[in-house]
C-alpha cells in the first residue's frame, strides 16, 4: 500500500513537472529562511548559557541625579563591587570590568587594541572562560598582569610561548606580563575581549567612589531567589552612603546576567538584540514558510480537476476518504521532504554570507542538536499537513459518480478560498515593500540630514596622553601639509559627545544642577566641525592659556553653549553671551558664544543641553581635510605621523563613516527588510505564476473562441490578468494600513526623522500591479500566442 | 441476489427536477446476464449507479443478498462495494499514472490482500484476458480494446460477485468489442452475475434478458434464453 502511495506521489510530482518546480522552490526557499533564522534565534537566545554561574550573576545599572533630570546606565563607579561585597550578605563575589582601547606592542608588533578589557582578579571565578594556560587564581592578581585570548596570542607571539613575555602597553609603553593564555569568546558571550589585564593595574582602582561611572560591576549571587531581596535593600543602603540630606542621589538596579542580550535596553560590551527584533524575524519566517504554503495550497486545489478523475476510480475500487486523504498527504509530505534536502544545500551555500551580514559565527551542524533537529522535523510535518490537507481534504471528498461522468468541472470549488491565499501572499509582499521602502527613506534621511556640523573629509584618530602633551607641535607638523585645513584635539568627537556633567547659573542654589553633556575642546574644534556660531564668540587660544592655575577655581572658564543649554539656563543666544555659569560647581566661567544646536547624539535622542570648554584635555584628533587628493595627503599624514608619533599605529577611521556605524542596526533592518520583501515577492509570484498557468490552461479552449472572434493578443492578456491584477490592488488596499501603523511606530523612535509620504504607497501599490502584470503575462502571451484551430479541435 | 422495488433518485438543479429513476423495480438473480437498453437520458447510468452503491436513492427499497441497503452511510456502501463489486466504464477509467499491473492490483491492495498472493491474482486476471505481455505498459500504451480489457480484469480480479458495465464497448470497434463481450460471458458462465448497460443490440443479444427503460422506468424485459 506505502509503496503504490509513494509511487502514484512520484509519479504525479514528475508528470506535473511545472507545478511541483514551482512548489519546490518555493518551499525551498520557505524552508531555507525557517532554517537560518532558526539557527540565528537559536544563537541570540543561547546568550551567556555558558556561563556555569549565569544564573547567579547580575549586572548593575546606576542611575543618577544632580536633583533636576534623571540619568540611567549600565556603567558604575568604582566603589560598587567593594561596597557591596562587603555590606550584603548575599553577594558571594563581585568584580569590576573596565573596557578600554590601548596601543599594544611587542618587538615590532604594534596594534591599536579594541577590547582591551581591565578585570579585578576573581574573572575567572566568575565566569567561565577557561584558561588554556596560566593559573586562573593568580592570572589577574596584582598589577601589570596579562591575559589573551588565543588569537590575541598569535597576532603577538605567533608560534612563540607568550607566558612569561612582556607585553608594552600604552603610550609610556608600560610593561605587562602574559600570566595566562584563553579560548576566543565564544560569538554568544555579552562579556568580549581580546586582552584581560589586572584591575589593580589602573590608577582610579585605588581610590573607591561612587562618581565616575566608567566601569561594569557584576555581583555573583550565593543564591539566584535572592535577587529581588537585594534590589530591595538598595535605597535605603545607598541613602545613608549619601547622606539623608543630598540633593543628588544614586541607586542601583541589578539585570540578570542571561536576561541582558536580549531584554537589556543597556549594551555592553557589544550591541543588544532585543526580544522584539527576535519575534519580528520569527514573524517573518513565517510568513515566508506561509505564502510558499499557499501557493501550495493553490496549485493543489486548482489542479485538482485534473486528479479527479484518479480519485473517483480509486473510489469505485474501494479506497476509503481517509486512505486517499493520506495518499495526498503523502504526496505533499515527499515535496516538502525534498524541499527541505534543497534547503540544507542552499543553507550551506549561504551561511557564510548571511554570517558576514549579521555578524555571526553560526554553524549548520548545530541543526543536528535534539532540539533544532525535533523542531526542523516538526516544521517538516507540519507544514506537509497543513499544505497538504486542504489540495487531500478537497481530492478525497470528490463524489465518484459526478467525477466519472466525464464532464466534471470543478471551476467553482475552492475558487474562494484560492483567490484569498492569493490576496493574503500580496498583502504580505506590499507590507514589506512598503515596510522597506519607509525604513530606506529614513535610512537616506540618515545618511544625508543636516545635522548642524559638517561630516565630511575629516579624519578621526584615537589619541593619548603622550600626543597630548606634545599636541602643540604635531598640529604644525601635521598643517604644513596643503591637504590639511584645521586640526582640533577634543573628549569626544561631534557624532557622539557622551560626557555627563552639570550646570547650574550664578542665580540657581548650589544643590540645584542641570544634567547637560559637555565636551572639552580646543580652539579650532568649531571650524573643523564647522558649527555655526549664533551669538558671541570662538574661542582663542588664550581662553586654553587661562586655566592654568592650579587650584581649579581660581580658573576663570569660558564656554560655548549651544542653544539648548541656553533656554535650560533660561536665556536667549544674545542673552547669553557674557553671562556667568558654573560646570559642576569647580568650573566658574562666563559664557563666551552660542552655537546653534546640532545632533551630538543619535538621531533617536532629542537634542539636550551641550557645553563646550576648552580644558586641555582629549582622547580624539579631528583633521579636517581640503577634500582634494584625499589618498595622497593621507598617505603623506602617515608618514609624518610616523617621525612624531612613532608609539602608536596611525588608525584613523573617516567621520562619516564612524556616523553611519552609530546606525547599524537600522541599516542591518534595511538589508534583512529588502530581502524579507525580495523572498516574499518572488514567492508570491510563482504562486501567481503557477495559477495564471494553469488558468490559461483551462481557458485554451475559450482563448480560442475569442480569438476566432476577432480578439488580439493585448485583448487576451488582459482578459487573462484582469483577474489577478484587481486581486493584488485589493491586496495593496489592505496592506496600507497595516504598513503605515507598523512603520509610523518605528519611526516614532527616532527624535528626527522622515515623514511617510503618499509616494510610498503609490510607489509600492504600482510595483505590485507591475509585477502582477509581468507575471501573469509571461503565461497569457503564449496561451494568446496558440493557434485557436489546435485548441479547438481537441474535444 | 437484488431486488430493488419503487426506488426513486431525483437531481435538482436550480432551476429544474429530473426524475432521473421513477418508482422503479427490477429482480436480478444470481447468476444472471441482464442487459439495460433505452435512450438516451433515460436513466441507465443513474440506475448503474445506484447499483453499484456510488449513489444512494431517494425513496424505494434495495434489497443486497437479503439485506436491505437503501439506508447505508457511504463508509458501508463502500466496504459492501470493494468486496463484492467490479465496474467496468465506457471510458476505461484507468489512472495514467499507474501501469496496467499496478492498475489492476489496486482493488486488491483496498481490501487489503498480502502482495506475494497480489503478484499472483494480478498474473491470473492477466492471463485470462491476455494482456500479461503488456503488465508493465501505461495506459496511454495501449489501444482502447486493450484498455478495456485492462479494465475488466482490474474489475474482475477481486472476484467480486457482481459486474456493472456501463457502456463497456462504446468507445470499442466491433472486434474489440467483441473480444470484451466475449470475456464477460466468460465470467457469467463461470458465475458472476453481470448487468450491462449498452446501445447495441447486437451485444445485448450476448445476455439473458434485456431490460429497457424509458424516462425512468422499465418498460418490457424480453427473455433471450
Ligand atoms: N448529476 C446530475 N445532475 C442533474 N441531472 C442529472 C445528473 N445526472 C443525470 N442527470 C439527469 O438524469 C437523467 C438520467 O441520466 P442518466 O445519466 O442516468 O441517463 P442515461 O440513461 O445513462 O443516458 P446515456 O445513455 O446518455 O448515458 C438525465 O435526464 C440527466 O440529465
Ligand atoms: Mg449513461
Amino acid at each position: 500500500m506505502f509503496t503504490n502511495y509513494f509511487k502514484t506521489a512520484f509519479r504525479s510530482l514528475w508528470k506535473n513537472r511545472l507545478f511541483s518546480g514551482i512548489n519546490i522552490i518555493g518551499l525551498t526557499i520557505g524552508i531555507s529562511c525557517c532554517l537560518l533564522i532558526g539557527l540565528y534565534i537559536k544563537h541570540e537566545l543561547s546568550y551567556d548559557d555558558f556561563q556555569e554561574k549565569g544564573s547567579r550573576t547580575v549586572r548593575v545599572i546606576m542611575e543618577y541625579s544632580f536633583g533636576e533630570n534623571v540619568t540611567k546606565g549600565n556603567f558604575t563607579s568604582t566603589k560598587v563591587a567593594p561596597a557591596f561585597k562587603k555590606n550584603f550578605p548575599e553577594v558571594e563575589s563581585a568584580i569590576r570590568l573596565y573596557d578600554a582601547r590601548n596601543v599594544v606592542k611587542y618587538n615590532d608588533r604594534l596594534f591599536n587594541e579594541n577590547g582591551f578589557v581591565y578585570a579585578d582578579s576573581n574573572f575567572f571565578n566568575m565566569f567561565t572562560f577557561p584558561l588554556l594556560s596560566g593559573d586562573p587564581r593568580t592570572a589577574l592578581q596584582g598589577p601589570d598582569k596579562i591575559v589573551l585570548t588565543r588569537s590575541s596570542a598569535k597576532k603577538y607571539f605567533g608560534d612563540e610561548n607568550p607566558i612569561g613575555k612582556t607585553l608594552a602597553v600604552g603610550s609610556n609603553a608600560r610593561p605587562f606580563v602574559v600570566t595566562g593564555i584563553t579560548a576566543d569568546c565564544p560569538s554568544n558571550s555579552q562579556i568580549k575581549y581580546n586582552m584581560l589585564a589586572s584591575f589593580s593595574s589602573l590608577g582610579p582602582a585605588q581610590e573607591e567612589t561612587y562618581w565616575n561611572a566608567n566601569y561594569t560591576t557584576y555581583l555573583l549571587l550565593k543564591n539566584e531567589a535572592s535577587i529581588a531581596s537585594l534590589q530591595s535593600k538598595i535605597p535605603a543602603f545607598m541613602k545613608k552612603e549619601m547622606g539623608e540630606t543630598s540633593k543628588t542621589y544614586i541607586l542601583f538596579h541589578l539585570e540578570p546576567m542571561k536576561s541582558i542580550h536580549l531584554y537589556s535596553p543597556y549594551s555592553g560590551f557589544e550591541p543588544n538584540s532585543s526580544i522584539t527584533y527576535i519575534w519580528i524575524i520569527i514573524a517573518a519566517a513565517l510568513l515566508m514558510l506561509a505564502i510558499a504554503c499557499f501557493t501550495y495550497i493553490n496549485l493543489g486545489t486548482a489542479s485538482s480537476m485534473e486528479r479527479a478523475r484518479e480519485v473517483g476510480i480509486r473510489k469505485v475500487l474501494g479506497a476509503a476518504k481517509n486512505q486517499l486523504f493520506y495518499q495526498y498527504i503523502g504526496e505533499s509530505f515527499l515535496l516538502c521532504a525534498i524541499s527541505l534536502v534543497l534547503s540544507i544545500l542552499v543553507l550551506l551555500i549561504t551561511l557564510p554570507y548571511f554570517n558576514q551580514l549579521a555578524d555571526k559565527q553560526l554553524s549548520i551542524i548545530s541543526l543536528l542538536e535534539p532540539v533544532p533537529l525535533a523542531l526542523t522535523l516538526f516544521v517538516l510535518g507540519s507544514v506537509s499537513f497543513l499544505a497538504g490537507s486542504y489540495p487531500a481534504l478537497v481530492l478525497a471528498g470528490f463524489n465518484p459518480v459526478k467525477v466519472l461522468k466525464g464532464s466534471f468541472k470543478n471551476t467553482r470549488s475552492g475558487l474562494f478560498t484560492r483567490k484569498s491565499l492569493i490576496v493574503f501572499q500580496f498583502v504580505i509582499s506590499v507590507f514589506l515593500i512598503v515596510c522597506t521602502f519607509v525604513i530606506q527613506n529614513q535610512l537616506h534621511y540618515i545618511q544625508h540630514s543636516k545635522l548642524g556640523y559638517n561630516r565630511e573629509h575629516t579624519l578621526i584618530v584615537p589619541m593619548d596622553q603622550k600626543i597630548l602633551d606634545n599636541i602643540d607641535a604635531i598640529k604644525t607638523g601635521f598643517k604644513t601639509n596643503p591637504g590639511v585645513l584645521n586640526i582640533s584635539r577634543a573628549m569626544n568627537p561631534p557624532t557622539k559627545i557622551v560626557g555627563g556633567y552639570n550646570m547650574r547659573n550664578a542665580t540657581m542654589p548650589e544643590d540645584v544642577q542641570i544634567n547637560v553633556k559637555a565636551n572639552p575642546v580646543d580652539e579650532e574644534f568649531i571650524k573643523t566641525t564647522g558649527l555655526q556660531l549664533i551669538a558671541g564668540t570662538d574661542f582663542s587660544r588664550q581662553d586654553i592659556l587661562d586655566l592654568g592655575k592650579e587650584v581649579q577655581e581660581e580658573n576663570i572658564y569660558h564656554y560655548v553653549i549651544n542653544e539648548t543649554a541656553a533656554r535650560q539656563l533660561g536665556l536667549t543666544p544674545q542673552q547669553a553671551v557674557g553671562q556667568k555659569m558654573f560646570l559642576g560647581n569647580h568650573r566658574p566661567g562666563l559664557i563666551k558664544g552660542v552655537v546653534k544646536d546640532f545632533n551630538f547624539e543619535s538621531l533617536h535622542t532629542p537634542i539636550g543641553g551641550l557645553v563646550l570648554f576648552p580644558e586641555p584635555r582629549g582622547a580624539t584628533m579631528l583633521i579636517k581635510l581640503s577634500g582634494q587628493n584625499m589618498q595622497q595627503t593621507i598617505a603623506s599624514l602617515e608618514n609624518k605621523w610616523k617621525e612624531l608619533i612613532p608609539h602608536r599605529p596611525f588608525d584613523y577611521s573617516f567621520l562619516d563613516e564612524v556616523y553611519n556605524k552609530m546606525y547599524s542596526s537600522e541599516i542591518r533592518l534595511g538589508k534583512v527588510m529588502s530581502l524579507f520583501s525580495g523572498i516574499a515577492i518572488l514567492l508570491a509570484c510563482m504562486g501567481l505564476f503557477g495559477l495564471s498557468a494553469y488558468a490559461a490552461q483551462q481557458r485554451v479552449k475559450e482563448i480560442g473562441i475569442r480569438k476566432v472572434l476577432g480578439a488580439s493578443v493585448i485583448n487576451i492578456i488582459a482578459t487573462l490578468s484582469k483577474e489577478f491584477v484587481i486581486l493584488s490592488g485589493i491586496a495593496a488596499l489592505i496592506a496600507f494600513p497595516a504598513g503605515w501603523w507598523i512603520m509610523h511606530k518605528w519611526l516614532e523612535d527616532f527624535s528626527y526623522r522622515t515623514t511617510i509620504s503618499a509616494w510610498t504607497f503609490i510607489l509600492a501599490g504600482a510595483l505590485a500591479v507591475i509585477i502582477t502584470i509581468i507575471t501573469v503575462s509571461l503565461r497569457a502571451v503564449k496561451a494568446a500566442l496558440a493557434n485557436p484551430v489546435k485548441s479547438l479541435r481537441t474535444e | 441476489m437484488i431486488n430493488i422495488t419503487n426506488l426513486e433518485k431525483v437531481y435538482r438543479t436550480d432551476e429544474v427536477e429530473t426524475i432521473a429513476l421513477n418508482k422503479l423495480s427490477i429482480e436480478i438473480k444470481k447468476g444472471e446476464f441482464v442487459a439495460v437498453m433505452g435512450p438516451s437520458g433515460c436513466g441507465k447510468s443513474t440506475l448503474l449507479n445506484i447499483l453499484g452503491l456510488l449513489d444512494d436513492p431517494d425513496a424505494g427499497s434495495f434489497v443486497f443478498n437479503g439485506t436491505e441497503i437503501a439506508k447505508y452511510n457511504e463508509r458501508q456502501r463502500a466496504e459492501l462495494r470493494k468486496h463484492n463489486i467490479g465496474f467496468v466504464f465506457q471510458s476505461f477509467n484507468l489512472i495514467d499514472e499507474l501501469t496496467v499491473f499496478e492498475n489492476v492490483e489496486l482493488p486488491l491492495i483496498y481490501t487489503g490482500v498480502k502482495a506475494s498472493e497480489r503478484k499472483q491474482k494480478v498474473d491470473e486476471v492477466l492471463e485470462k484476458v491476455q494482456i500479461m505481455h503488456r503488465r508493465n505498459h501505461y495506459p496511454q500504451q495501449l489501444s482502447g480494446g486493450q484498455q478495456q480489457r485492462v479494465a475488466v480484469a482490474r474489475a474482475v480480479v477481486n472476484n467480486p460477485k457482481l459486474i456493472l458495465a456501463d457502456e463497456p464497448t462504446g468507445n470499442l470497434d466491433s472486434s474489440n468489442g467483441n473480444e470484451v463481450m466475449e470475456l464477460l460471458t466468460n465470467l457469467n458462465e463461470q458465475g458472476t452475475t453481470i448487468i450491462m448497460v449498452t446501445h447495441s443490440e447486437h451485444d445485448a443479444r450476448y445476455s439473458h434478458r434485456i431490460i429497457r427503460m424509458l424516462d425512468g422506468q422499465t418498460v418490457t424485459e424480453n427473455i433471450l434464453i
